[in-house]
């Protein structure tokens, strides 16, 4: 470099705007402890973190020990136990993605709720996701390898595990209080006993289009005598049936939220739920079905603790299921029906089962008529609060003088029920729906 | 009789603090810095620092305190930012005060290099003045904001002790995760 450019390099130097006059080269951050350091980087942006561990060593080793949740993307990284050296008090692992195969140079990517990976152009059958996912020795070994360096685990999320990953999670991990088992068997929950401070668990069975994997009553009676302290449970893509669901009612003691999501359990299943003496929450998401012959009335028995049942995304129309679940949560206090199909007047006049419903919240419900919400609210004698929202077919035209004048009584009320639900009112411009019915005239015309 | 003179003395005492707290000038601290800088202070403004606040506690305050480990040039401007904030401003009550202090909070630290933030961090570290202390903790945090390492590196002289193979693992590795 020539005494010019060296000249230059210094003078630029000085110019840039962010450097103040500094009197002495010494690196002043060596003159704070780590803690005081600590201080500073507590300040920063989580989105500045990646940033911050490329400084030096001593900031790459303080950022990595403020780390607390991480999903990982990569195994390798878990199995080179790379990950507990630069990140040891992690408490929230999520491994679901990391436990694919990346296939090389793909643009295709498909998501579904929390699991999303790349597809090869090349898939050409609906097996894609089984193909790639890694072995479970694989994924065992990374569980040993993760519970050996975080055994303050709080919380971890996997998929493909077996009994022996969980044993040795649970071995090393005696904190652990939430997880959650994707593409979840019988085999699997047989270990789940070791898992003794288990408050939260969510199982996936099965997903359609994904994987199939199936959770029965038996592996419903390993959870139910292995986690007695469970607080809250998810079952989802689920078999078993009623002789499962009432183990883990009676070994659940202080069990308070259950969902049930896309449910493909035996009929009959609801009276169960009367065995359940703390739920407080019943949410049922995704179903197809409710219950197709639920038995006889007598054995329906209300919750006793019941407060909450939320409907969502379910298909309403089998009018046996729908008393049977009106009658076993007839306790609650908030009742709220979102974006199903199926209830008719007919269907919703079974809610009048309820006793003391002081909320209520309809959204996305299209066949109810005002004159069906009006013959059960006027009989609902606590109803404090009400939202509708994008029921189409309720008419403001048709609202009678004893419903209006219940409006008027209630603490809070909001009242949309011509309002297009947001997706459909996003789409209108862009003529979707419309190109569909086109496309398909074309094709019979040739 | 005798009781009721005890209660009566009693209140008279009480009676006299209370007139004594009236008339007398505020409690005077002194502080000494390490090199000999003196500077006198209201009792009001010396508890802003709790290592003080809990000598005057436990009355082991006397009249003049030496603080060793802080220079006179720094502890001066420690006790000017500590005579502005002896009373903090509600911001749901009074956001005209708040604003103007923050205001003059951001004067302060623009005359100031680096160097010696560092030291008043330090020194309100020991002398356990938490609001400075997060107050100049922001102030280095907004310079790393928005940075690059490189940039970082350069504001602070922080070496670079990471072999190029030893960077780009690291770089690799943050692809591989995700933080939340």
């Amino acid at each position: 470099m020539s005494e010019f450019d060296k000249h230059v390099l210094n003078h630029n130097k000085n110019e840039k705007p962010f450097s103040q006059i500094k009197s002495s080269e010494i690196d002043s951050t060596l003159s704070l402890s780590d803690s005081l350091l600590l201080k500073i980087l507590e300040k920063l942006p989580e989105s500045q973190s990646n940033d911050v561990s490329l400084v030096c060593k001593r900031w790459l080793n303080l950022q990595g020990r403020r780390l607390r949740s991480l999903k990982v993307l990569d195994f390798d990284f878990v199995l080179s136990e790379r990950l507990t050296t630069r990140f040891p008090k992690l408490t929230h692992v999520d491994l679901v993605n990391a436990c694919m195969n990346p296939p090389v140079n793909s643009g295709i990517l498909l998501c579904h709720k929390s699991i999303y990976f790349h597809l090869s152009s090349e898939s050409s059958n609906w097996e894609f996701l089984e193909e790639n996912l890694l072995h479970s020795d694989v994924i065992d070994r990374g569980l040993s390898v993760l519970s050996r360096g975080n055994c303050d685990l709080l919380k971890l999320v996997v998929i493909n595990a077996t009994e022996l990953g969980l044993l040795s999670l649970a071995e090393d991990c005696s904190d652990l209080q939430e997880l959650e088992l994707h593409k979840c068997n019988d085999n699997l929950l047989h270990g789940i006993a070791a898992c003794k401070n288990l408050r939260a668990l969510r199982l996936v069975g099965s997903v359609d289009g994904l994987y199939s994997s199936s959770v029965s009553d038996i592996g419903l009676t390993f959870l139910a005598q292995g986690c007695r302290s469970l607080v809250k449970l998810e079952l989802s893509g689920c078999e078993g049936s009623f002789d499962g669901i009432k183990a883990i009612g009676q070994c659940c003691e202080v069990l308070e939220e259950l969902s049930i999501c896309d449910h493909r359990m035996d009929d009959g299943w609801i009276a169960a739920l009367s065995y359940f003496e703390s739920l407080k929450i019943l949410r049922i998401s995704s179903c197809r079905k409710i219950d197709a012959s639920p038995g006889p009335e007598k054995l329906l028995q209300s919750c006793p603790a019941m407060e909450s049942l939320q409907l969502k995304r379910c298909c309403l129309n089998d009018k046996e299921g729908m008393r049977a679940l009106f009658k076993v949560c007839d306790g609650a206090t908030e009742v709220s029906i979102q974006d199903c199909w199926g209830l008719s007047d007919d269907t919703f006049s079974l809610a009048k089962a309820f006793r003391r419903v002081r909320f209520l919240s309809l959204e996305g419900c299209s066949v109810l008529t005002s004159g069906g919400l009006e013959s059960v609210i006027l009989h609902w004698e606590e109803l404090e609060s009400m939202r509708v929202v994008s029921c189409k077919s309720i008419k403001d035209s048709e609202i009678s003088p004893a419903l209006s004048s219940l409006f008027s009584l209630l603490k809070e009320l909001t009242w949309r029920p011509d309002t297009r639900s947001h997706l459909s009112s996003s789409l209108e411009g862009a003529g979707i729906g419309k190109r569909g019915s086109k496309f398909f005239k074309k094709s019979v015309l040739h | 009789m005798s009781s009721s003179k005890k209660s009566s003395d009693g209140k008279s005492s009480e009676i006299e603090e209370a007139v004594a707290s009236l008339t007398m000038p505020f409690n005077k601290i002194l502080l000494t810095s390490s090199d000999g800088e003196s500077f006198e202070i209201d009792e009001a403004v010396a508890r802003k620092f709790q290592i003080i606040a809990h000598m005057i506690e436990d009355d082991c305050a006397g009249k003049a305190i030496p603080i060793d480990n802080v220079t006179g040039d720094i502890l001066s401007k420690i006790i000017e930012y500590a005579k502005k904030h002896v009373v903090e401003p509600d911001e749901d009550e009074d956001e005209e005060a708040k604003k103007k202090l923050d205001s003059w909070d951001a004067k302060f630290v623009e005359k100031l290099d680096l160097e010696t933030i560092f030291k008043i961090i330090l020194a309100a570290n020991y002398l356990n003045f938490e609001g400075l202390l997060g107050f100049a903790s922001q102030t280095v945090a907004d310079y790393i904001k928005d940075k690059t390492p490189e940039e970082v590196r350069e504001i602070f002289n922080i070496e670079n002790d990471f072999t190029p193979e030893e960077e780009e693992a690291i770089r690799k590795e943050n692809a591989w995760t995700f933080n939340g």
